[in-house]
């Protein structure tokens, strides 16, 4: 009769519930919503771009080499000098990430010299044929406000897009360490423009010196 | 502590490295000592194929020669005995540490943008031996980004460390000083005069052995980054040097070419040609699928290989002596070693040329000593140089010899029309009017002591005028030290039978002396050791001695060449006319022969990789696989075989070479023998001799690759040499060749194909002078036609001598070609007539 | 008013009392024509020279123990000896006079071009070879024209060029205007740039001029001044030679005061004799610091020489000595500094003059020297750091290893360590610009301090920094 003891099994679990999370609240529930992402989540990536709309990618392909599951096909090219895509010669005309493949172990995060590439907590993937699975540039890029750009497959609820850590360096495209102190974007999630962020770089008497400077410029400024 | 086993150096130098007794090389510097018993030492300005400066300070290290410890630049310090080396103390690491910190002070940090990121010297010294951290916090220099040194380099003077490679190699290894060094101190930056860029033949090399990515070649600018390289070692195929190169690739696409350091051949310098030249395999117009002539459109359509290959077969199903062949030199020697069986072998026609009339004649070529580049260079010896500028037609094998006769001493005697880049440095140099260079070459065999029972008269006092020169020659030329002769083809305006008279003369003035043919076309030694010849079968042999046990038949005529084969074709005598990767619409020297000839021939078959004026008049074009696409095995001018490497797919329906003789030998009903490369290659061994040795699969992987061991059983007979052809008023014509030129291979490629300069006619300006032609072009007068022409001053031009270069835009030089032994053209100022 | 600093600071030759072996035809208004050299025993060494052999005239020099007075101070007799026996050989004249504080022999170009002519020609004729350079720094046009109107007297007298003094001996002299670059004070330098290249020094070894030098072959590179002797010393001899100075480094040199003395200018001091102390103070020569002021810091032997204070007043106007107390009589400049000096300042000065010099070639030097000014620049604006005071001795060390020469502080209990300095470059170009800093710093470390401590002053130069960007 050992088989009794196999049905008691299933018996058991019956009551249990089922482990797959639903959307809170979806199908019978009362309220349509996610459930809660944790904070260190890795999602689909973005491609960053500065305040002033310059890409940051410049196409060095640090990302592509870095990446465990070969997912990321980066091209550079030559930056026209009449209307450059990023700050300095070289920018990213073709960036490529395979889904199907994708691992989201952030490596391409970190290798990143210009912070161009992070991940959000947008997670959603459910296409349909495999070419949707290969996310290019286009799709990647963030809007000029930095918002994310919604692909048709992914469900948005309220502040959702806040989850896509476009954060960026203190500093201007141009790279002027004079540009601290402008507005920009900064923290670990969200997009737009927040108050500016102090420098990244060890502060040094120079730091303290240029911001005496500007102080000083600050107030001539005021009383003339 | 590496401490390897010293390489074997039996006499030398002792010294102590790190605490290890040594032995160094006599006059060895001690970087290379030490390179040699596996201790690197860092370095950036050192260049193992330039001269030492000791600038970039990074090779420092303690060194103690009896007088105290005290730091020395490794790259500039011959070991001396009991010299003691400390290359890891505290003193030699804190030098390297400085150094790199100042090196990187002003240098800028944007590696993920520098194409050098990820294979810098500069990067890897600094990961190395350099301090984790900066201290500079103060403005680093800044110039305007990248400029434009040349159509081919760019220059970007914040990433450059002032490592005087760059410079250096200008001015002492090509012999362009344009590049230099201007202003001060942390302003000091490399660049070119105002208005002269650096448009040398061998720009690229700068941009290889630049230890940052301060010089980037324009084709290959932000192409790749080095970790998604792909790479091969290969031949360049584009000259008969045979330079080594490494080919890159990235995504199925080569996308960069460098020189390999091969002691025998290249020294890892290539001419841009050799490296920028690929972008026609992947840019190019290609020819794709096979296309047939739709006879009633009159248009090549596309269709299937075997709807093309019945189509040949028929045209090869008729009389052998109403088939021939054009061309073969592209191609690797498996593919010609196929088609001449195929041809030969199964067709059995003889009127096979893989030379369009610009060469030399086969027979001559095929039965001379050859003598290896290292031979011709090594010092004490003598060099005597008939025909061509090596530097136009074969640039690589030019810097090898500049470097002998510059640095090495090695003495030149230049037998040429015009002037060349080596005439500056030549012991003798002879004003060489067309037609009398066997004038001259007896002369110098008379006086040096050779049996001779003839004498050339000597009607215009051209000899008789440089007499000096004729003694200072056969002095050198005694026999006393070894002389190699490097023989080509110098003025497409004149017969090669005067050339072959003085190389004969030479033979018969000593029989140690060795040759080199300095035939321009790429592999067109293989191709005449592969039979592409008439009258030889594989190896040199001989028709009616040839024995192939494993070929059906061999001819039993003796074939036309080329010039031959086009005239017999005009006239109707020829049916089925293949054209081996040939374009002779642009190379051969008679158009209008040319376009008759295809005219009036029932099928033409071009095999081919990039479509050309002259496929576009074929009735069947088979898609051949180019350099870069298919493995192979190329011979280079020495008789060096070295390995070609397929590194990226044929375009769609392309083959290889040897495979297509292969297929339409199937629909002739006949098998080649061979189904795969590897039998192929058993068979070459096995009937051979002199490929009977060879290891096809190490081929030239681990060293230079082998020298054929050409042993001719027969001998050219050379009798009296043709006498010049008396003075005229008139100017004697030099057709010469230049490096960029409207060849395919140039023209296909983007980067280069606007790099050839327009045709102009160069007369010696004391000429221009003394004939008051002003202006910038002359009326040229040939036969009843006339032609405006430009005019250049040339210095090099002897007088009484004009020069004009083949296949350049504008002026076709090739119209002033008469086709007789020496050409003279009547030259009047502008618009008179 | 316009001021004119170039009379102030360098009114140029001082007629003291003391023997006269170079500067005895300065007195005379016409000292550079070839009628007044004449007239004043003008040629008569040459005249002598000519009646001997070569080889005794070069063993005279050898005897005289005539030192460069170029800066290392080597025999001159001894480094000609130094000629293997090929030919052709040259002789070169360093006139390419640039060292900061010098400008002896400009005076000695200018007022008596006669006196070098004939050295040079004695020197061609010991040394048996018949081509001299004389190479003129290209901003001296006063010299560069009087030498020129003096070679062409001297070629129309016979005196140069074929069958000198109807004798069988011909030795031209070539002229060479410099195009302005101190680095080709450097005798390898100065060699590339007769040849038409840039200047830029040529590491030796493995060639010495002597055996390889211009267009590869045997070269002796002598100074003005050193040549300028050789008149004097083979019309009255060796042994009259050595009676002046001391023994070990006989005759007298030409040193050029400049700063803060009452009395600056070219003297004519003998050598081994006279200390720093009569030097500045004495009423033969300097008369004193300016203003009665004190003494704060003087530079011995042109900018490229470590400093002394009044610690080394007493050291004695010789090589020896001036090297065991940690720097060098170099080229004979003595620049003066009183106490109303600057050092930051004045340290900023004299690396700012060495990073504009450097020709470039090595990295250390290159980048070596404008990081120096770039800091020393940033403390004296006040926006130095705490750590930019051994950041700069650190660079010095990645430019010259190990101690650098640097007098002794006897109130710091700090010795002497002697000249010369190690480097890691070609020249000592790169390796002067340490000397500065660590002269200054060992000495006045509290005036960098407090700059550093004071900030930014608003006295209308400070300009803040721009930081360093990727």
């Amino acid at each position: 009769m050992g088989y009794l003891r196999g049905f008691a099994v299933t018996a058991k679990k019956i009551f249990e519930g089922v482990t797959t999370k639903q959307y809170e609240g979806g199908k019978g529930g009362k309220t349509d919503q996610k459930a809660p992402k944790p904070e260190r989540l890795h999602g689909r990536h973005v491609l960053n771009k500065y305040e002033d709309g310059m890409e940051k990618c410049i196409g060095c392909e640090l990302c592509a080499g870095v990446c465990p599951a070969n997912c990321i096909y980066v091209r550079g090219a030559e930056n026209p000098p009449s209307d450059p895509k990023s700050p300095g010669e070289r920018f990213g005309y073709v960036y490529e990430i395979n889904y199907l493949r994708c691992i989201h172990c952030d490596m391409c995060v970190e290798a990143c010299p210009t912070e161009a590439i992070t991940e959000t907590k947008l997670f959603e993937f459910s296409f349909s044929n495999r070419s949707d699975a290969i996310y290019t540039k286009d799709e990647l890029l963030v809007d000029d406000d930095g918002r994310p750009q919604q692909l048709p497959w992914e469900d948005w609820r309220d502040g959702e897009d806040q989850h896509t850590s476009g954060w960026m360096r203190a500093t201007a495209p141009s790279g002027k360490a004079s540009a601290q102190g402008t507005v920009a974007w900064s923290g670990e999630l969200g997009y737009g423009v927040r108050a500016p962020e102090a420098a990244q770089n060890v502060r040094t008497p120079i730091d303290a010196a240029i911001e005496a400077v500007a102080v000083d410029t600050a107030k001539a400024e005021e009383k003339g | 502590m590496t401490t390897a086993e010293p390489t074997e150096a039996v006499t030398g130098v002792p010294f102590t490295l790190n605490g290890t007794e040594l032995v160094a090389e006599e006059g060895e510097l001690l970087i290379d000592a030490c390179d040699r018993n596996g201790v690197h030492i860092p370095r950036f300005c050192y260049h193992n194929r330039m001269k030492p400066v000791g600038m970039c300070r990074m090779c420092l290290v303690e060194v103690d020669t009896g007088r105290g410890k005290a730091l020395q630049p490794s790259c500039m310090l011959p070991v001396t005995p009991e010299m003691k080396v400390e290359t890891e103390s505290e003193a030699t690491k804190k030098a390297q540490d400085g150094v790199l910190e100042l090196l990187l002070a002003n240098h800028p940090l944007d590696c993920p943008v520098c194409d050098k990121g990820g294979e810098c010297p500069l990067q890897d010294n600094a990961y190395a031996f350099g301090p984790g951290e900066t201290r500079f916090v103060e403005e680093k220099r800044h110039f305007k980004k990248p400029i434009p040194i040349s159509d081919l380099v760019k220059l970007d003077r914040e990433r450059c460390i002032l490592c005087d490679r760059c410079t250096r190699f200008a001015s002492d290894v090509a012999g362009d000083p344009l590049i230099h060094f201007i202003d001060r101190g942390s302003q000091t930056q490399v660049n070119t005069f105002p208005d002269h860029p650096f448009s040398s033949y061998f720009s690229g090399n700068t941009v290889q052995i630049c230890p940052v990515g301060a010089l980037t070649a324009e084709p290959y600018r932000f192409k790749a980054r080095p970790w998604d390289l792909e790479a091969v070692e290969s031949t360049a195929t584009v000259d008969s040097t045979g330079a080594r190169v490494v080919l890159q690739s990235s995504q199925n696409e080569i996308v960069r070419v460098l020189g390999v350091d091969s002691d025998a051949v290249n020294w890892s310098w290539l001419s841009d040609k050799e490296r920028f030249s690929y972008e026609a395999t992947a840019k190019g117009d290609r020819i794709e699928q096979p296309l047939v002539k739709n006879e009633e459109t009159g248009m090549l359509e596309a269709t299937r290989w075997n709807n093309a290959a019945k189509k040949v077969g028929a045209a090869l199903r008729v009389e052998p002596d109403r088939i021939a062949a054009v061309g073969g030199a592209r191609m690797p020697l498996e593919g010609q070693y196929a088609w001449a069986k195929l041809l030969k072998g199964v067709v059995g026609t003889d009127h096979v040329d893989a030379q369009l009339d610009d060469g030399l004649p086969g027979p001559l070529v095929l039965g001379l000593p050859r003598a290896t580049i290292n031979d011709a260079c090594k010092p004490g010896g003598v060099v005597v140089t008939i025909g061509a500028d090596l530097k136009e037609e074969l640039p690589t094998l030019f810097l090898r010899l500049r470097h002998a006769v510059v640095e090495d001493g090695v003495k030149l005697i230049e037998l040429t029309s015009t002037a060349t880049h080596l005439s500056d440095f030549a012991t003798v140099r002879f004003d060489v009017t067309p037609g009398s260079v066997g004038q001259f070459a007896t002369a110098i065999a008379k006086q040096a002591g050779a049996d001779l029972d003839f004498d050339v008269a000597d009607e215009s006092g051209l000899v008789e005028a440089q007499a000096d020169k004729v003694a200072a020659a056969a002095a050198l030329l005694d026999g006393s030290v070894p002389v190699t002769i490097i023989v080509g083809r110098g003025n497409l305006a004149e017969s090669p039978r005067f050339t072959s008279d003085a190389v004969g003369i030479f033979r018969r003035l000593n029989d140690d002396f060795q040759f080199m043919p300095a035939l321009r076309r790429g592999n067109i030694n293989g191709a005449l050791e592969m039979g592409l010849v008439p009258g030889f079968t594989p190896g040199g042999v001989q028709r009616e001695s040839a024995q192939l046990d494993t070929w059906p038949d061999v001819p039993d005529f003796d074939g036309m060449d080329t010039k031959e084969i086009f005239r017999a074709a005009a006239e109707g005598r020829i049916d089925t006319l293949l054209l081996l990767a040939a374009n002779p619409l642009q190379d051969f020297l008679d158009e209008d022969l040319v376009r008759r000839a295809l005219a009036n021939v029932k099928t033409v078959i071009a095999v081919d990789g990039i479509s050309t004026e002259t496929t576009d008049l074929a009735d069947v074009v088979l898609p051949a696989a180019l350099f870069g696409e298919v493995d192979g095995t190329f011979v280079n001018l020495e008789g060096r075989l070295s390995p070609l490497r397929a590194k990226v797919t044929p375009p769609s329906q392309a083959r290889p070479d040897w495979m297509i003789p292969a297929e339409l030998a199937i629909v002739l009903g006949v098998e080649l023998g061979f189904t795969t490369i590897d039998e192929l290659h058993s068979e070459l061994s096995e009937v051979l001799p002199s490929f009977a040795d060879i290891d096809w699969d190490t081929l030239g992987s681990s060293d230079d690759g082998p020298v054929l061991k050409l042993n001719r059983s027969w001998n050219i007979e050379f009798g009296k040499p043709a006498a010049a052809p008396p003075a005229t008023s008139a100017f004697r014509l030099v057709a010469t060749r230049k490096l960029w030129d409207q060849g395919t291979m140039v023209q296909e490629s983007p980067s280069l194909a606007s790099l050839p300069s327009e045709a102009a006619i160069h007369l010696n300006p004391d000429d221009i002078e003394r004939h008051g032609f002003v202006g910038d072009s002359v009326t040229v007068r040939i036969g009843d036609q006339t032609h405006t022409i430009p005019l250049t001053s040339d210095v090099r031009v002897n007088p009484t001598t004009a020069s004009i270069p083949v296949c350049l835009p504008g002026f076709d030089a090739r119209t002033l070609i008469t086709g007789r032994s020496t050409t003279a053209v009547e030259i009047r100022p502008n618009g008179t007539t | 008013m316009p001021t004119n600093t170039y009379v102030d600071h360098a009114p140029g030759y001082v007629d003291n009392e003391g023997p006269k072996i170079v500067t005895s035809r300065f007195g005379y208004e016409d000292s550079y024509t070839l009628e007044r050299s004449l007239a004043t025993g003008g040629y008569e060494g040459l005249r002598t020279a000519l009646t001997k052999a070569p080889a005794d005239v070069a063993a005279e020099v050898k005897d005289a123990v005539l030192l460069g007075r170029g800066g290392a101070g080597f025999p001159a007799g001894i480094k000609w000896g130094f000629m293997p026996p090929v030919w052709p050989r040259y002789l070169v004249v360093n006139g390419d006079e640039s060292e900061p504080g010098t400008y002896k022999d400009r005076l000695l170009m200018e007022r008596d071009p006669h006196q070098l002519i004939e050295g040079c020609i004695i020197a061609c004729y010991a040394l048996g070879l018949n081509t001299c350079f004389l190479y003129v720094r290209g901003e001296m046009a006063d010299a560069q024209e009087r030498i020129g109107t003096a070679l062409n007297e001297a070629y129309e007298a016979g005196l140069v060029g074929k069958n000198i003094m109807g004798t069988d001996v011909s030795i031209d002299v070539v002229l060479h205007w410099g195009a302005g670059a101190y680095i080709v004070g450097e005798e390898t330098a100065l060699i590339e740039s007769l040849e038409g290249n840039r200047g830029m020094p040529r590491l030796k070894p493995p060639f010495f001029p002597a055996a390889k030098g211009l267009y590869h072959k045997p070269t002796i590179v002598n100074n003005v001044e050193t040549l300028a002797n050789l008149p004097w010393i083979l019309s009255n001899g060796a042994q009259a030679y050595k009676e002046h100075g001391s023994e070990a480094s006989p005759g007298t040199r030409m040193l050029a005061i400049s700063g803060h003395v009452n009395r600056p200018g070219v003297y004519e001091v003998p050598q081994g004799v006279v200390s720093f102390r009569e030097l500045f103070y004495g009423d033969n020569y300097c008369q004193g610091i300016k203003d009665g002021n004190e003494l704060k810091a003087f530079i011995p032997g042109g900018a490229s020489a470590p400093w002394f204070f009044d610690d080394q007043l007493d050291v004695l106007l010789e090589a020896k000595d001036a090297g065991a107390a940690g720097s060098m009589l170099g080229s004979g400049a003595v620049v003066v500094m009183d106490e109303t000096t600057d050092a930051v300042k004045a340290c900023l000065r004299v690396v700012r003059f060495f990073a504009r010099e450097s020709c470039g070639k090595c990295t250390p030097c290159r980048e070596g020297t404008s990081w120096e000014e770039k800091v020393l620049q940033r403390i004296l604006d006040g926006y130095g750091r705490e750590e930019d005071i051994d950041l700069l001795l650190d660079i010095g060390k990645n430019i010259s290893p190990g101690e650098y020469p640097v007098a002794a502080f006897g109130k710091a209990n700090l010795e002497a360590v002697p000249f010369p300095p190690k480097q890691t470059t070609i020249c000592p170009l790169g390796p002067s610009s340490v000397a500065p800093i660590t002269s200054a710093i060992r000495r006045f470390r509290h005036e960098f301090e407090a700059k550093i401590a004071a900030g930014p002053q608003n006295d209308g130069h400070s300009q803040a920094p721009e930081a360093s960007t990727v």
